[in-house]
């Protein structure tokens, strides 16, 4: 044909940028409109006639034809539809029983698990977040140096409030003191019970029953006590009025009863005395000491302050402008703590005890994040591996028109469905289970299930998991071609195969960090545990000195040493496990600059080194044959080295410590007397005048024996007082009961992890398993052995382990070297503990996987081969 | 009656449609407009207003079959719909009633 052309690059720019449905008719006017130009004007004409007109059609200037579809689209969410998803979503599940009970266990138990975390989580977030003024109560705290406290001095309070227009309100607390209760015939010992001022239910919102908020601490003679104790020591009368008999003296009536302290409160009480009561004994409020650390300050903030971290530091600033000006030497540093972060961010010492740590709660939701994401990637794996199974029906689905969007739809339906059944074992699982989690957690934690936000909660967790474990599935198989699935062979694609893999390697990674996790946790628990403290601490059973004991500490002593179970016994002030005393009140010869470090002290007599086995290192220890001891010091090594002195020169030299003079008569060997987590600090030892535990070494194997003795004896000397005891041991054991509880916890949930990738693992072994069946047919028939198959079909699977392993301990090390830190004394984290761990993950997915590998191996080849 | 707005040169290429009874596509129309009033119109401005047209209804479209000038491309050829004859009717019914309506004079222009 030799009809002219109109030039291509415009018919290009036509076509890409023409809308496509006008696109033919378009050109073929075009193409005539050219031609007949030609014919009339030549090529010249015809080009610009030509240019014009396809301007005309291009973008901006042409308007596009609405889309005609040749056949009518369904709506997608049409009911009929609906229907047939959910039968065929039924159908699968109870057609593969098997696979799905696995894929709804795993998905239930990482809920489960998820879920009882997340409450904890959530409790450990509530603290103290109930009282009204929450955002604007603040508790002082001070340090010296690294020293840091939770107590500041009894006249600061005040003396800061008057200065300072920033302070609306300032309570002080003192510190628990235990006391002895009785009204009529119940007489019980209380630990909880503090004196507070008066104000103190006007700055924190915990509610009175019964009594005049505005008055009931302003007696000096009646006190607070919680509904508990009502019932307690009043049964079902009415308490208020009644009179409560403390430590054996001073009666109290009862002004008001309080609602118990909720449990995620830090303050935990059962007693509050007013502090005017306390004020007639107590030096410190006597004297409005500025300088005696003994009392817990809370400051409420006037509304509108700036509570910024910026602004405090400005407002601690102006306090210690104000503190200085009161005439006080010792560097302090001063904090404002909110009442919020007391919970779980204190690392305080003479602080209150129970507090969390905001690094636990970090790490457990990031637990529990994992846990999930295990066990969607299980969910993931069985759906993707069996893909070949729904193929035939994505590839019909399409042929009769099913739109991607909607195959998506569908498997993402389907794995909602998965989801929310899951939700509800998950919920019978969290059931179940919360008793066993409060134990372990030592918690109140209650799951409501009216809770409208609980539901919400729930909900989403069930949506984010049905969506994360339906996603890649849905993708993946929407993505089939209808041709090659309905052709018949569908090859499981190698991309496939590495993103399988992928998840089996990230879900043992989980695992293993768990493991390496719950290793380290209960070594560096082992660590602390067997730990030479300086001192022997077993077998050491103490009896605290309550009423007349010290008062007749003569007889004591004779009675004590008399009966042979508790003659090896020593009469100290304080228990080696958490010294809350100090001062720096400390002067020595040839010093240059105030003390400024804190140092704790401790009364002892004279079988102290004896009884708890220390060692002198100079000088000799306390003796009954020295009359001058009672104004001698013993000082620990780390003591003389802050005083700059050493053991040839230490003995002998006087020293001032709490304002009194005495010799150095001895340098005992460094022992510890608080928690690992702090380095051993310098220690004073002064000759006991004023009584506090009496400390017996018992003979091996006779702690019944001698607790009798000592029952005994206090019936003799003091039938006042009921007797208590308890093991040193057993209190040191406890001050790690929060790692402790952390490392069962993580133990619990390590276990989890693994056996939910467990499941998933043993699901894809099977499906592994059934599809190399002719493989394994043939192999057999040609003289395979079985352990050769059962090696053939495990190593991929230990291969992924491997890599998990590899990949895992890293992070592991990492994680956990960042936990030890917290302690002053760490143990290593060994080379083993990672082969350990791994071993252990390996042999437990060799073990999942060998089910099925040796019943595939051992099975008949005529079986797998006869049909073909 | 059923009020449609139709503009002036939408009611050209309908009046165009209409005469060139089942011959109009996009090339043919313009080729009238032009041979008839002398405006020399784009392809594009009658392929908008042909489109447009047939969302309003007053033509329909359909694909013709494939003839040799054009490559082989099919032609699309437009027909008048009864909502477009009548609303051509229309029109033309109004016009020429105001064409009564109006006096002898009416168009005398230098009366003023």
């Amino acid at each position: 044909m030799n009809t002219p052309q109109p030039p291509r690059w415009a018919r290009s720019v036509l076509r890409l940028l023409h809308p496509d449905n006008t696109l033919e008719e378009v050109e073929g006017d075009l193409d005539e409109l050219y031609a007949y130009w030609y014919r009339r004007a030549g090529a010249g004409e015809a080009l610009l006639r030509y240019l014009l007109n396809v301007v005309s059609l291009l973008p901006p200037f042409v308007r596009s034809r609405a889309r005609q579809y040749e056949y009518e689209q369904p709506f997608a969410l049409n009911p009929a539809m609906l229907k047939n998803y959910f039968k065929i979503a039924w159908r699968n599940i109870v057609r593969q029983k098997a696979y799905s009970a696995l894929n709804i266990a795993g998905l239930s138990i990482g809920m489960g698990c998820s879920i009882l975390i997340l409450l904890w989580v959530q409790n450990e977030l509530s603290y103290d977040r109930f009282h009204a003024q929450a955002d604007r109560i603040f508790r002082l705290t001070c340090n010296a140096g690294d020293f840091k406290a939770a107590v500041s001095p009894a006249g600061i309070a005040r003396g800061l409030q008057q200065q300072m227009p920033q302070i609306e309100a300032g309570v002080r607390l003192s510190k628990p003191v235990t006391s002895l209760f009785e009204a009529g015939e119940k007489k019980f010992e209380e630990k909880r019970v503090f004196f507070a001022d008066s104000n103190f239910l006007r700055v924190f919102s915990f509610s009175l029953l019964k009594g005049n908020p505005a008055t009931v601490l302003s007696d000096p003679g009646a006190l607070l006590i919680t509904q508990e104790m009502a019932r307690k020591y009043f049964g079902s009368d009415d308490a208020v009025g009644k009179i409560l008999r403390r430590n054996n003296g001073e009666n109290f009536k009862v002004a008001g009863v309080l609602a118990n302290a909720p449990s995620n409160s830090h303050l935990q009480f059962d007693f509050i005395i007013p502090m005017s009561n306390l004020a007639r004994t107590d030096r410190d409020l006597q004297t409005d000491t500025w300088g005696n650390y003994n009392f817990y300050t809370y400051f409420r903030l006037a509304e509108n302050t700036d509570t910024s971290p910026p602004a405090l530091q400005k407002l601690t600033a102006r306090m210690f402008e104000i503190y200085k000006a009161h005439g006080q030497a010792l560097k302090v540093g001063f904090q404002l703590q909110p009442l919020t972060a007391i919970h779980l961010h204190s690392d305080l010492q003479i602080d209150l005890s129970g507090h969390g740590n905001i690094q636990y709660v970090n790490i457990f939701f990031v637990v529990a994040i994992f846990i999930l994401i295990v066990a969607c990637i299980n969910f993931m794996n069985l759906a993707t591996a069996r893909s070949a199974r729904r193929a035939k029906e994505v590839g019909l689905r399409k042929v009769v028109g099913a739109g991607r969007y909607q195959l998506v739809l569908q498997f993402l339906g389907e794995s909602l469905i998965f989801s929310f059944l899951s939700l509800f074992i998950a919920i019978g699982i969290v059931f179940l289970l919360l008793p066993i989690f409060k134990m372990l957690t030592e918690k109140e934690l209650t799951i409501q299930l009216l809770d409208a936000r609980l539901w919400l909660t729930l909900t989403g967790i069930a949506l984010l998991t049905g969506l994360v474990a339906g996603s890649y599935p849905a993708l993946f198989l929407s993505g089939f071609a209808p041709v090659k699935v309905l052709k018949g062979k569908m090859r499981v694609a190698g991309a496939n195969l590495v993103f399988r893999n992928g998840l089996v390697v990230a879900q043992f990674v989980v695992a293993i960090v768990l493991l390496v996790g719950t290793a380290v946790v209960y070594k560096q628990l082992n660590f602390i545990k067997n730990r030479n403290l300086g001192f022997d601490k077993s077998n050491l059973l103490y009896v605290p000195m309550t009423g007349e004991m010290w008062g007749k500490k003569q007889s004591l002593k004779a009675a004590l040493a008399q009966e042979p179970l508790t003659s090896n016994f020593s009469i100290i002030s304080d228990l080696p496990t958490a010294l809350i005393s100090g001062t720096t009140d400390l002067e020595w010869p040839g010093q240059v600059a105030p003390n400024q470090v804190i140092i704790p002290s401790l009364d002892v007599d004279e079988h102290f080194v004896d009884v708890f086995k220390t060692k002198i290192l100079a000088g000799r220890s306390f003796s009954s044959g020295f009359p001058g001891d009672s104004s001698s010091y013993i000082i620990n090594e780390k003591a003389m080295q802050v005083m700059g002195m050493s053991l040839q020169n230490a003995v002998g030299q006087s020293i001032t410590f709490s304002e009194v003079k005495g010799n150095i008569i001895g340098v005992v060997k460094d022992f510890h007397f608080k928690s690992l987590q702090y380095e051993v600090e310098p220690l004073v030892l002064r000759l006991n005048k004023w009584g506090g535990y009496v400390i017996v070494r018992t003979p091996a194997g006779n702690n019944e024996a001698t607790i009798q003795a000592l029952s005994r004896l206090n019936q003799q000397l003091n039938p006042a007082f009921p007797f208590t005891y308890g093991f040193l041991d057993k209190d040191l054991d406890n001050l790690y009961r929060g790692e402790q509880q952390m490392g069962s916890i993580f133990n619990l949930f390590a276990g989890l992890a693994i056996f939910i990738s467990c499941l998933g693992l043993y699901g894809l072994s099977a499906f592994m398993a059934e599809q190399r069946n002719k493989e394994i047919g043939v192999r057999k028939v040609l003289g395979a052995t079985v352990t050769g198959v059962v090696a053939l079909l495990s190593q991929d699977f230990l291969r992924l382990v491997l890599i998990a392993i590899v990949l895992a301990s890293p992070i592991a090390w990492y994680a956990m070297h960042k936990w030890l830190q917290d302690f002053a004394y760490q143990t290593s984290i060994d080379w083993w503990v990672f082969v350990l761990a791994g071993a252990l993950a390996a042999s437990i997915a060799l073990l999942t996987v060998s089910f099925q590998s040796i019943k595939a191996a051992l099975m008949n080849p005529v079986k797998s081969l006869r049909s073909e | 009656m059923r009020r449609t707005y139709l503009g002036e040169f939408e009611e050209l290429v309908l009046l165009m449609i209409a005469i060139l009874d089942g011959q109009a596509y996009g090339l043919t129309v313009s080729q009238e407009i032009e041979q008839h009033t002398g405006r020399i119109v784009t392809l594009g401005a009658i392929h908008n207003t042909l489109i447009r047209l047939e969302e309003k209804g007053f033509v329909r479209s359909e694909l013709g079959g494939a003839t040799m000038e054009r490559g082989g491309r099919r032609k699309r050829l437009f027909k008048v719909t009864a909502l477009g004859a009548g609303a051509l009717r229309d029109i033309q019914q109004l016009r020429s009633k105001l064409w009564q309506l109006m006096p002898d004079s009416g168009l005398n222009t230098n009366a003023l």
